[in-house]
């Protein structure tokens, strides 16, 4: 039961650094990225191919945070000179292509059958220990990312942030120029998309192209909407949410016989898309957002 | 000749592509929103055609229940969703399609469950015409798109209600000064869109198998042969449509069978960048 909650924890938690990511680009920015998932997807390969070639674990995430930041640097570039939902094709279509190449580039990622084997985080320690020590890293991680999040937003940095947000040209107006800022954001985000993805790489221990298709940018992007656009504390509650979700339909399947797991997974997608639409009709600020505005 | 061969290949996944660019160029241009459901009401269109034809045996009874069934849906959608986000951002419009495809995409594979099934056509010689293989299904499958975009083309240019959709399109303010009533061009828009996908669905359907994901899978061509058309233009979307899928199809041999969908990525990509307002379209701001 412990190893149960405590599994379910880092997975949880996972999910909080996707969605502190997004929160920052889109809550704060307002940039729509819906290619989260292919950051995070870098993140997984970099630091699993790194690691079954001996690489010590610190150095694989710390090139699984690099390499996916340095991923968002051209659409970074990019995303400068498109309109918001353009944005939003680019980076969705980039998540695709990071998919095809995972399909693709056996010599590297073993194509569909995907990477077994990848070390454990604190593999010499015994049983629940290891299991522990892993919860404890990934909770300071997500602390530390939630501290700096919530610095960024208190800061004159973050303020330019919401004005891009809110209104570009009056950002413009005031001699800043929106471009660098933008493109710093993504890569800041992607990056924390890039560690999540080296976390459960290296807690699922095997990772395939299959796990990182595109609604799982979309589990992240309900998370960010229901907790609240902008905030912080709504990232982690919302993914809190979202865990919770997931988890509670698997045991749905325990109280409801008679419905497999395909079925299950086609459930969850439609429930997934109930609540996206109903948040934007309904709650747009989601549930911690700011009452006063929307 | 044998690049001639796959240029024909070609044609039939590209009038797939041009159908969907077409409906979402649609959609576009009059709703100002790119429409993630797009693939999802294509799903839709080539289930019921599957169903009907099983059960009837009759590919124009299919053809009916495809353009009626991602019709009927979009409509929906628009009344239930989209039209209650009117004035809203774009990202929530575009968040709302995304969450309506899912909807669309989870029914289907509670319905059908996520086996791929196929048209149960009966199988034909192909006929050689100078040296290239064309088979009577592809012809059939070019004759339908070319009935349903002539059908779309006709109500665009030729009817009252296709000139009031180009209105708004061109200038949706002009157009209410002129007298035109939104909330009908938006349904006769939508109802448009969602039977051209259902065309498409039906065609992708035939072509290929039925699966839930299939339409959602066509979504990034789609969105690349709108930007390359030009947002907005009909005409450009169906051109551009049939250039990616031939251009997707020739490439294969090059570049591999899973790098050619990336081919439209790149074009996208390209397109965006160097002449945003594509092959045909206006000059509008996508920066």
């Amino acid at each position: 039961m412990e190893a149960y909650l405590a599994a379910i924890a880092v997975i949880a938690l996972i999910y909080v650094l996707l969605s502190l990511g997004l929160n920052l680009q889109y809550g704060l920015t307002g940039l729509i990225n819906f290619g989260h998932v292919g950051f995070f997807a870098i993140g997984a390969y970099a630091s699993a191919i790194l690691a079954l070639r001996g690489v010590p674990l610190v150095a694989c995430f710390a090139a699984a945070a690099a390499l996916a930041g340095i991923a968002a640097w051209p659409i970074g570039l990019i995303s400068l000179r498109l309109r918001d939902d353009y944005f939003a094709i680019v980076t969705l279509g980039f998540s695709e292509i990071v998919r095809l190449v995972v399909t693709s580039e056996r010599w590297l990622t073993n194509g569909v059958q995907g990477i077994p084997g990848i070390p454990r985080l604190f593999a010499s320690l015994e049983g629940p220990a290891a299991q522990l020590a892993t919860l404890a890293v990934i909770l300071a991680v997500v602390v530390l990312a939630a501290w700096i999040m919530r610095r960024i937003g208190k800061s004159p940095f973050g303020r330019v942030l919401e004005g891009i947000r809110d209104n570009e040209e009056a950002v413009k107006a005031l001699g800043k120029d929106p471009a660098g800022f933008k493109i710093q954001v993504l890569i800041v985000g992607s990056a924390l998309a890039g560690i999540a993805g080296a976390f459960y790489a290296h807690y699922i221990t095997y990772i395939v192209p299959e796990q990182f298709i595109p609604l799982v940018t979309f589990y992240v992007w309900m998370a960010v909407i229901m907790g609240g656009v902008g905030r912080v504390s709504g990232a982690v509650v919302g993914a809190g949410i979202l865990m919770l979700f997931l988890e509670g339909s698997r045991f749905a399947r325990d109280v409801l016989p008679g419905i497999s797991e395909v079925e299950m997974a086609s459930i969850r997608l439609g429930l997934v898309g109930v609540m996206l639409i109903l948040f934007t009709l309904y709650r747009p600020q989601g549930l911690m957002g700011d009452y006063t505005r929307r | 000749m044998f690049y001639a061969q796959l240029a024909v290949n070609g044609l039939v996944q590209g009038l797939v592509v041009g159908l969907a660019a077409l409906s979402i160029t649609l959609v576009f241009g009059i709703a100002r929103f790119p429409n993630a459901a797009t693939g999802d009401a294509m799903t839709l269109g080539a289930y019921s055609g599957l169903v009907v034809h099983r059960d009837t045996g009759s590919l124009a009874l299919g053809s009916l229940a495809s353009v009626g069934a991602a019709a009927l849906v979009l409509v929906l959608a628009y009344v239930a969703v989209f039209r209650r986000l009117a004035g809203r951002s774009v990202v929530a419009l575009l968040v709302a399609s995304i969450g309506v495809g899912f909807v669309v995409r989870a029914a289907l594979g509670v319905a059908f469950g996520h086996s791929q099934l196929v048209f149960q056509l009966p199988l034909a010689r192909p006929y050689v015409v100078g040296g290239l293989r064309i088979t009577p299904l592809d012809l059939q499958l070019a004759g339908i798109a070319a009935v349903a975009l002539a059908v779309v083309f006709a109500i665009l240019y030729l009817t009252p209600i296709g000139r009031q959709m180009r209105a708004v399109a061109d200038d949706p303010d002009l157009a209410r000064v002129s007298g035109i009533r939104p909330a009908r061009v938006m349904l006769a828009m939508w109802a448009l869109a969602g039977a051209v996908a259902g065309v498409g669905g039906l065609m992708l359907g035939i072509k290929t198998i039925v699966m839930p994901d299939i339409g959602w899978d066509l979504l990034l061509p789609a969105f690349a042969a709108a930007i390359l058309g030009g947002i907005g233009s009909p005409v450009g979307a169906v051109l551009a449509g049939l250039l990616l899928g031939m251009t997707q199809e020739i490439s294969t041999p090059f570049v591999g069978f899973t790098y050619k969908i990336a081919i439209s990525f790149v074009v996208m990509l390209i397109v965006l960048l160097v002449r945003p307002r594509g092959l045909l379209g206006r000059l509008e701001g996508t920066r």
